[in-house]
């Protein structure tokens, strides 16, 4: 019995010593994002690990992975160890919460504004002097134009771009799906290129030198003016475009595993702080706070907005009868 | 040529209809001259001027040349020429651009293409071949199967053994492919026999799930998780026959298990259920209906720093309890073998009708194992205590005796890689190969042990025979590991073991024996 004792004694002392020395050691974080927001996050995770160092005394190192959003989210179904998601649409993160169970299926509850810290839209980038006098999307859906816009089945801001025009139309002809459903056809009639991702798309409007336009996300736009010059793009804000909400969440099951819940919640929570409202707005996302959105108003042209909850009748909705396979989408493209 | 060049030339042109310089008047039709005079000064009579006719035109083509004609004609016909060049001018530029446009598109196609067929191939299965065996893959990951193996041929030379006990040998130790993979991410198999006895036997061949680090269940017939040598790999002990403790723990049963990894691997658990076999056996079949409980829990301190741990220590204990009863025929119970794997304590049986005297487990089986490793650089040290308790009974007709017997062992070993490699509780690579053409010699390791077994006292001379069975052993050993590479060892031992009782008269005599092993494993 004594040399039980003993040996629980050691035990417990070699236990304590364990976790007295995980206590200091650095952690790691993988976030798994779509396309366009490497910027974004590079200066986002600089300033979240630099402030944890500070307030915890926790060095934090955190990794990024960036792909369109519905590629992104399958590798994370498949197995890709995120801790933190932040993707492009709420469908994704649902796809991942169904399928993997790695978190709860109401996780958008988890933080304001349905888990989506900071917002934009769908707007057009053209070059410069407008060639193509582009106004609204009826011009997008001339005949002979090139349209640059990525694959909806694997780009969430493809998925944005295809509804945005779908709102318009069916604002145009009076809530007509049939008409809206022609006039998106015509859209994608004059698509030459489909990539899988928006930055791809970017490249190839902005590098590549194809097309007359880019549907764009407002952020993705606003940054190809300021890095390329707005001597050689410009962009061009339509009537109508739609909210796009962006959503985040800590991918529980991985971070209890690699214990990293709270630094993960801890970052992003950040992205709703005051300096992360500020970084966001300063990469073109529209801020969610009121303070933040007034000091950057002049950036952000007002917009009729519409949600995909009032035109679509949320996402599931929308994904199960635009981009389904064999969906509408499929239908469109394939008998282009 | 801009819009208002062409609008000034067309200008120019309507004023050229007739144009007069000095002496000379032109006159233009649809960009053409059709006539040009001289004037010869005012006429006389009419006041007007006064031309030179045709006749004198011939004469002025012949005076002044075709050069003059021709050039004002080109001089003329210049605005609408440059006009209609600007205009397939401007269509050849639209269609270089047409044509601009097609190849960037096709250009920007074929490279979607081609990172289509690298993420196609990123969805194949991928095969692959190395150090750690061969592998075929799902694209996700989901799946695996790996084909590994090892296989051992030693020989054994006994010295001082002139009744010729033990038999000069060459023999194969261990002959084991080794099938192993996941069927859907959490769910690992491993079947692996063994090829070197007289007939095929199945070692490993178990089930796992495997949700979390923290949490995997096992079922099958595979190691149970009690003494540290035994625990390590066949291919990764310093020695070519394990030590004496490894007499008192079973080899392989069959059970379910649930273990996993604490706080990041700091503490590894281990409970299972095990049909319950005797020391040294490999079970297929139980004999009686109790079970034998066995947990482990092992503590590694430093396992969250595994790339550079200041020292790569484990500790823990280990223990199994259980109820088992033999009988004549199986009697549930062992027999002991020295390191040169001869018998050196065996239970009385008899085979004379009616089976009397047979001593049989009879009860309560208790093991209790604390055990360690240390590796520090090139040092590596391994220490191990068991006891092995057992109650047994003997009837021999007439009186039917019991006893709860115990056994211990323990040793130590030591090892230190020559050439600088890490040391490690698994199997090493070395810093370079063994490749005479390019010079690298492998890893040299040094071993070294000591160790006893101490068979209870009690066991004499009614559960065992002391003129048959030792006492006591105690053996060391000393030995050369050469790594060729992380897949080929060749190890040289040598070990003395000198025993007590075991004899008709006084002790069994020494068993030295020197011993090779030519090894490789992938």
């Amino acid at each position: 019995m004594a040399f039980m004792i003993r040996g629980a004694a050691v035990v417990a002392l070699a236990l304590g010593l364990a976790t007295a020395a995980h206590a200091q050691k650095p952690v790691t974080l993988l976030n798994v994002s779509y396309d366009p927001t490497r910027e974004l996050y590079q200066d986002v995770n600089a300033a979240f690990t630099a402030k944890y160092k500070v307030d915890k005394g926790v060095a934090v190192t955190i990794r990024q992975s960036h792909g369109g959003s519905g590629k992104q989210a399958r590798s994370v179904i498949d197995g890709l160890e995120a801790d933190v998601v932040t993707l492009a649409l709420a469908y994704d993160i649902d796809e991942i919460a169904q399928k993997a169970r790695l978190f709860p299926a109401d996780w958008q509850k988890r933080l304001p504004d349905n888990s989506a810290p900071y917002t934009s839209t769908i707007v057009f980038l053209v070059r410069k002097g407008n060639p193509k006098n582009i106004k609204d999307w009826d011009d997008i859906a001339r005949p002979g134009l090139s349209v640059i816009t990525p694959n909806p089945k694997t780009s969430g801001g493809a998925r944005w771009n295809y509804l945005a025009a779908w709102g318009y139309a069916v604002k145009k002809f009076g809530g007509d799906q049939a008409k809206a459903r022609e006039f998106v056809a015509r859209i994608y009639k004059n698509v030459p290129v489909l990539d899988s991702g928006a930055r791809g798309s970017t490249t190839t409007f902005v590098e590549r030198g194809i097309g007359d336009v880019l549907l764009a996300w407002e952020n993705e736009a606003l940054l190809a003016v300021k890095e390329l010059g707005p001597d050689k793009f410009q962009i061009v804000v339509p009537s109508v475009s739609i909210l796009a909400e962006p959503p985040v969440t800590v991918v529980d099951k991985v971070a209890k595993k690699r214990g990293t819940l709270e630094v993960a919640q801890a970052y992003l929570q950040f992205l709703y702080s005051d300096e992360g409202q500020e970084l966001a707005a300063k990469h073109y996302y529209r801020p969610r706070n009121k303070a933040v959105a007034t000091k950057y108003a002049a950036t952000f042209p007002r917009i009729n907005l519409f949600t995909i909850d009032e035109m679509f009748g949320g996402w599931t909705r929308a994904q199960a009868t635009h981009f389904a396979d064999g969906g509408v989408f499929d239908q469109i493209y394939e008998n282009r | 040529m801009t819009d208002i060049d062409k609008a000034m030339l067309a200008a120019v042109a309507r004023a050229l209809h007739r144009l007069r310089f000095g002496s000379l008047e032109i006159v233009v039709h649809e960009g053409r001259i059709v006539q040009t005079h001289f004037t010869l000064g005012t006429d006389r009579t009419t006041g007007g001027p006064r031309f030179r006719g045709e006749k004198s035109m011939v004469t002025i083509r012949r005076k002044t040349g075709l050069v003059l004609v021709w050039a004002l004609n080109a001089v003329v016909a210049a605005p609408q020429l440059l006009a209609q060049q600007d205009s397939a001018a401007a269509a050849t530029q639209q269609r270089l651009d047409d044509l601009d446009q097609q190849v960037k598109i096709l250009s920007r196609r074929w490279e979607l293409y081609q990172d289509s067929v690298i993420n196609a191939a990123k969805s194949r299965p991928s095969v692959s071949a190395g150090a750690t065996g061969f592998q075929l893959k799902s694209a996700e990951g989901n799946f695996v199967l790996k084909l590994r193996g090892y296989l051992q041929a030693d020989s054994r030379v006994y010295f001082s053994d002139d009744a010729q006990v033990l038999t000069n040998d060459l023999l194969l130790r261990r002959v084991r492919p080794i099938l192993e993979g996941t069927v859907y991410r959490y769910y690992d198999f491993r079947i692996m026999p063994d090829f070197a006895g007289s007939a095929p036997t199945i070692f490993d061949a178990y089930f796992e799930a495997r949700f979390e680090p923290e949490f995997a269940v096992r079922a099958g017939k595979y190691k149970p998780a009690l003494g540290l040598e035994r625990y390590q790999s066949a291919t990764d002990v310093k020695f070519i026959e394990r030590g004496l403790p490894t007499n008192l723990v079973p080899s392989r049963d069959v059970g379910l298990q649930i273990a996993g990894d604490l706080a990041g691997g700091v503490l590894n658990y281990n409970a299972a259920l095990f049909d319950g076999v005797p020391d040294l056996a490999s079970g297929l079949n139980d004999v009686a209906d109790g079970k034998d409980l066995v947990g482990r829990l092992f503590i590694v301190p430093f396992a969250k720093q595994a790339e550079n741990p200041p020292v790569d220590l484990g500790f823990g204990i280990a223990a199994s309890t259980g109820n088992e009863l033999g009988n004549t025929t199986t009697t549930a119970l062992a027999s002991y073998r020295s390191p040169g794997q001869a018998t050196v304590f065996r239970y009385l049986t008899s085979s004379t009708a009616p089976v009397t005297g047979t001593v049989i487990a009879d009860g309560r089986r208790e093991r209790i194992i604390p055990q360690a490793y240390l590796n520090k650089g090139p040092l590596g040290l391994l220490a191990e205590y068991t006891i092995s308790r057992q109650e047994v009974a003997r009837d021999t007709g007439v009186t039917r005796t019991t006893e709860k017997l115990e056994h211990k062992a323990w040793q130590v070993e030591g090892s230190f890689f020559l050439t600088g490699e890490r040391n490690s509780f698994r199997s090493i690579t070395p810093k370079k190969q063994f490749d005479p053409f390019a010079g690298g010699w492998g890893a040299f390791e040094l071993t070294g042990r000591y160790g006893e077994l101490d068979f209870d006292d009690d066991a004499f001379p009614i559960y065992a025979s002391p003129t048959a069975s030792v006492t006591k052993e105690k053996a060391w050993a000393i030995g050369l590991n050469w790594h060729l590479g992380r897949n080929v060892k060749v190890m040289v031992n040598y070990e003395q073991t000198r025993f007590a009782g075991g004899a008709t008269s006084g002790d069994r005599p020494d068993e030295k024996f020197f011993a090779t092993r030519f090894q490789t494993s992938f």
